[in-house]
Parts: C-alpha cells; sequence; structure tokens
C-alpha cells in the first residue's frame, strides 16, 4: 500500500474516532484550530521548495518571482473577496473543487483527468454543504441568493440521499482505475460529514483526508530521513500565514467580514489556497 | 454527538428491542474487525471486497451504537439513523457483486439509486405524490436488480449480466454467488415490508401496521444476518 492509501487511512481512522468517542459541538473552533495549525497550513507552507522540486513541472525561473506571483495571487484574491463576496466564494469553491479532487484521487487513478478532478471535488465539497446546509446558511446571510432559500421542508437525510447519489452516478461514469476503495473511502467521509457540525467536517475532512496525506507525500519526495527536521522546514511560513491572518483581520475587520468569523476563515483559506492549488497541480503530476 | 464508550445508556431490564440494538452493535462491530483480520489473508483480487465487507459492517455498527442510544434514551423508533446506514452500506452491498465479477456496476448503482431515492421520497412524502407510486417505483428497480444479480436463476429463470458472471466464474465464487443471491431476495425483503408498515395511511395496503409485529426487531434481525452474512459469503469466496 502506497504512502498517500496509507495516510489517507490513518486519516479516517482519525476522522471516525472523532465521532466514535463523541465530541461536543462546542469543542468544534477549538479542533479546527488545532487541525489548522498542526496540519492544514504546513503542508502548504513549503510550496516554495515544492515548486522548484519537479523540474518536468518548473515554471518559475527564479525564487523572486515565484514570490511576486504567490503573493499577486493572494492579493487578487483578497480584492476579489471585497470587491464581490459572491464571486470570492465562488472562485474559491471552483479551484477548491479542482484541488480537494485532485488530492481524492490520487492513489486511486492518475490526476491525468482535469474534469474527473473536479467532479470528485465537487462532491466532496457538495456533500459538505448539503450535508450542513441549514448551518451553512446562517454562516453565509450576506449572500441574498443563499439566505433567501426556504430548506424547512427537507430532512437532512434527503440532502445525505442527493450526496450519496450524485457519488454514485459520478463514479460510475468515469473511469477510475480503483473505482471501489475511492468510492468507499468517500462514503465514510460522508457519514462524516452527516454526523458532525460543518466546522468539525470541514476541520476532519480538510486536515485529515486532505492534508495529512499531502504531507506525507510532500515528506516522501523531500526524500528527508526525520519527519521531525522535514516538518520544522513547514514551520516558517506557517507562523507567516497566522500573521498574515492577524493583521488582515486586525486591519480589515469590517470591510471583508461585518463580523463574522467563520467566513473570515473562508477568506483566508481560500487566500492561501488560490496559489497553493498552482503549485500542486505541478507536484502530483505522475504521482 | 453521542459518547458511546463512556456515557452509554444501559438497556433496561426485559427491553427485548433495545438488547437487539445492543446485538446489532456488537455483532457489526465484531464482523468488522474480522472481516479487516482476513483483508491481510486473502488473495489480492479478493482485498478490496474484504475491505467493502468491513465498511458495510463499520458504518452498520457506528450507527447501530446511535440506534441503540436513541431507543434507550427515548423509546422512540430511530427511523433516521436506520435512513442513513441504508444510504451509506445498500450501494456497498452492491459493489461487492461488481467486485466478484467485474460486470454490472453502472446498472447496480442506478438501480440502488432508484430504489433508494423513491423509497425514500414514498416514506417522507418531500416530493408529493402517494406512497403506493413511490413503493412500487422502488419495487420496481430492487426486482430488476434481483433479475440482474441471477435471483431467478435460483429457480431456474432468467438473469442478467451480473448473475451469469457469478455462476460461470471459477472457484468458489458461484457458490458464495448463490448465498447472496439468497440474501438479496430473502434477506432483502424485509425492507419493503418495513415500508408497507410505515406507510399504510390511506393507501390500498392500508391495515398492514396493526401486524402484531415490532419492525425494530425485524430490521435488526434482518440488518444483522444480511450485512455480516454478505461479507460472509464474500469472505468464503475470497478465502479459497
Amino acid at each position: 500500500m502506497d504512502i498517500i492509501v496509507r495516510s489517507k487511512l490513518i486519516g479516517l481512522i482519525l476522522a471516525l474516532s472523532i465521532i466514535f468517542f463523541g465530541l461536543e459541538s462546542s469543542y468544534s473552533i477549538l479542533l479546527f484550530l488545532i487541525i489548522m495549525l498542526s496540519i492544514g497550513i504546513p503542508h502548504g507552507s513549503v510550496d516554495h521548495i515544492i515548486a522548484f522540486i519537479n523540474p518536468e513541472a518548473r515554471r518559475f525561473n527564479s525564487k523572486l518571482i515565484f514570490y511576486i506571483v504567490y503573493l499577486s495571487l493572494i492579493l487578487i484574491n483578497i480584492i476579489l473577496w471585497i470587491i464581490s463576496p459572491f464571486l470570492g466564494l465562488l472562485i474559491f469553491l471552483l479551484i477548491s473543487c479542482y484541488h480537494f479532487g485532485e488530492t481524492q484521487v490520487l492513489g486511486y487513478n492518475s490526476t491525468d483527468n482535469k474534469l474527473l478532478n473536479f467532479v470528485i471535488g465537487a462532491n466532496i465539497l457538495l456533500s459538505l454543504f448539503l450535508n450542513n446546509i441549514i448551518e451553512l446558511q446562517e454562516i453565509l446571510y450576506i449572500l441574498p441568493e443563499f439566505s433567501n432559500l426556504d430548506l424547512s421542508n427537507f430532512e437532512s437525510v434527503f440532502f445525505l440521499l442527493i450526496s450519496v447519489a450524485v457519488l454514485m452516478l459520478s463514479v460510475t461514469n468515469f473511469n477510475i482505475k480503483r473505482k471501489v476503495p475511492l468510492y468507499a473511502e468517500i462514503t465514510i467521509i460522508y457519514m462524516v460529514f452527516y454526523h458532525t457540525d460543518l466546522l468539525t467536517s470541514f476541520a476532519l475532512y480538510f486536515g485529515f483526508c486532505h492534508s495529512l496525506p499531502m504531507l506525507m507525500l510532500e515528506f516522501k519526495e523531500f526524500k528527508s530521513d526525520n519527519f521531525i527536521k522535514f516538518y520544522f522546514k513547514t514551520l516558517p511560513f506557517t507562523i507567516l500565514s497566522l500573521v498574515f491572518g492577524f493583521l488582515l483581520y486586525h486591519f480589515n475587520n469590517d470591510l471583508l467580514t461585518s463580523d463574522n468569523l467563520i467566513l473570515f476563515v473562508f477568506i483566508i483559506i481560500s487566500s492561501l489556497t488560490l496559489p497553493h492549488v498552482f503549485i500542486m497541480k505541478d507536484f502530483v503530476k505522475d504521482k | 454527538m453521542l459518547n458511546f464508550i463512556f456515557d452509554a445508556a444501559s438497556v433496561a431490564p426485559g427491553d427485548f428491542t433495545g438488547f437487539t440494538f445492543f446485538i446489532g452493535s456488537v455483532s457489526m462491530l465484531a464482523a468488522t474487525v474480522w472481516f479487516l483480520m482476513q483483508h491481510g489473508q486473502v488473495d489480492k483480487k479478493f482485498k478490496d471486497s474484504m475491505l467493502v465487507a468491513a465498511l458495510i459492517t463499520g458504518i452498520a455498527a457506528v450507527h447501530y451504537f446511535y440506534m441503540r442510544e436513541q431507543w434507550v434514551l427515548t423509546g422512540e423508533s430511530p427511523t433516521e439513523l436506520r435512513y442513513i446506514d441504508w444510504i451509506l452500506t445498500v450501494p456497498l452491498m452492491v459493489v461487492e457483486f461488481a467486485l466478484l465479477t467485474g460486470v454490472g456496476m453502472r446498472k447496480l448503482f442506478w438501480a440502488s439509486v432508484i430504489m433508494l431515492v423513491t423509497g425514500y421520497f414514498g416514506e417522507s412524502g418531500v416530493m408529493g405524490g402517494t406512497a403506493t407510486m413511490w413503493g412500487t417505483a422502488s419495487a420496481l428497480a430492487y426486482f430488476y436488480m434481483a433479475y440482474e444479480v441471477g435471483c431467478l436463476t435460483i429457480f431456474g429463470g432468467p438473469t442478467g449480466a451480473v448473475g451469469t458472471a457469478l455462476n460461470s466464474a471459477s472457484g468458489k465464487i458461484p457458490s458464495a454467488g448463490r448465498m447472496l443471491q439468497w440474501f438479496v431476495l430473502v434477506g432483502w425483503a424485509i425492507y419493503p415490508l418495513g415500508y408497507l408498515m410505515g406507510t399504510d395511511a390511506g393507501q390500498w395496503y392500508e391495515g398492514m401496521s396493526n401486524i402484531a409485529l415490532d419492525m425494530n426487531v425485524v430490521y435488526n434481525v434482518g440488518d444483522a444476518i444480511n450485512k455480516i452474512g454478505f461479507g460472509m459469503a464474500v469472505w468464503s469466496a475470497a478465502r479459497s
């Protein structure tokens, strides 16, 4: 079993144990912070090294150009959120669909089929949102397109059923090398989504099913013999990301978020995700 | 959320239904451990089948722990939790046929989607229409699946591609396939029975709910036999 599938399995066991041992939803913010700081952000904190690892995929002539492009993408994303939160969210979702799908497909199929990557990621996000839709509606009240929807007639089982049905139809219509393990893994993820609140669902998925396998793959590609040494390499940019988040919150709170902390977290994550997606796309080639 | 391990409520003395929830949860958990242990022992081509068998019982174990808790604390039937369990595990059960034969996954997935979605629409009433109408659609999907996997061949009848592949496969697959066909034909028949009893108000089958039968007990016993039995049948083919 390769390192990706093994770490996915460990991730699923960790996520399931949270359900099984029953974590009170009041701890979800703490859980979210711990997972994001320990796994979520660190898995993207070595982008500056990863971008130069695969010579076939290298696109930057120097580190300076890399940093300019990387930071510009972050800036563009923030401006987009300020101008139009709806557009900001839409672009974040579209890019996340591709990125999450790409990681999910790893170990089960080649990542060459871009449409498959996107569809699998879209399935996962669809399920995350559908299974926590009332909560999501409360968070995204600033979007009139979303806040006016009346979902009171629908039971939560209905949304789980829809997400599983869409997943089944998606999986059957693509040529996937290891179709059943992929489907089975996503089924477990859906169960986690159903039984936990939105923040916990996102933290468990993002941390254990997305970031952890990628972190392990990065560790493998670094050819470092010591995981601790590798992990220390992620720390400088993890700390910088935190500083960036605090500064953004301190100076732009009203403009960006109308005091909606969870939405603000979305903005931070999307800003960090946007450039990271392009780096990872090259990194996972032929994996 | 519930904490199954440390705060789990105890089944009261004389609560036979609660006891079947308890038996359901621990037997599913034991089966999961067993299938995972066997995963390392079987031939490579059966590893996915064993993993899926473990997942089916694992998902069911988690939901049976939830269901037992709800039953013990409130005394109400955990219908919603049952549906979650079925929505997640039924597609995995039909996948076993595709894994053993290498054919028919698309057809079986489509049929199971139709069976589950229409069954849910009929029971919940969210989409309007009558329970008879949705129940018929769900039953047709079920009968199609039963035909496709070769249940009718038990009586010398016709079969779909999956049944043909199952019956003509090598090794112990045909005998394991026969067990699976029996599970689909007989074991799965308890689910339509529950549907009829739960939706009989104003329908042509009104009065079904008056039958003196505790559906929770029927479902609990049926689920345990179907899910663990399904995995055991696959394991019996794999261990050769």
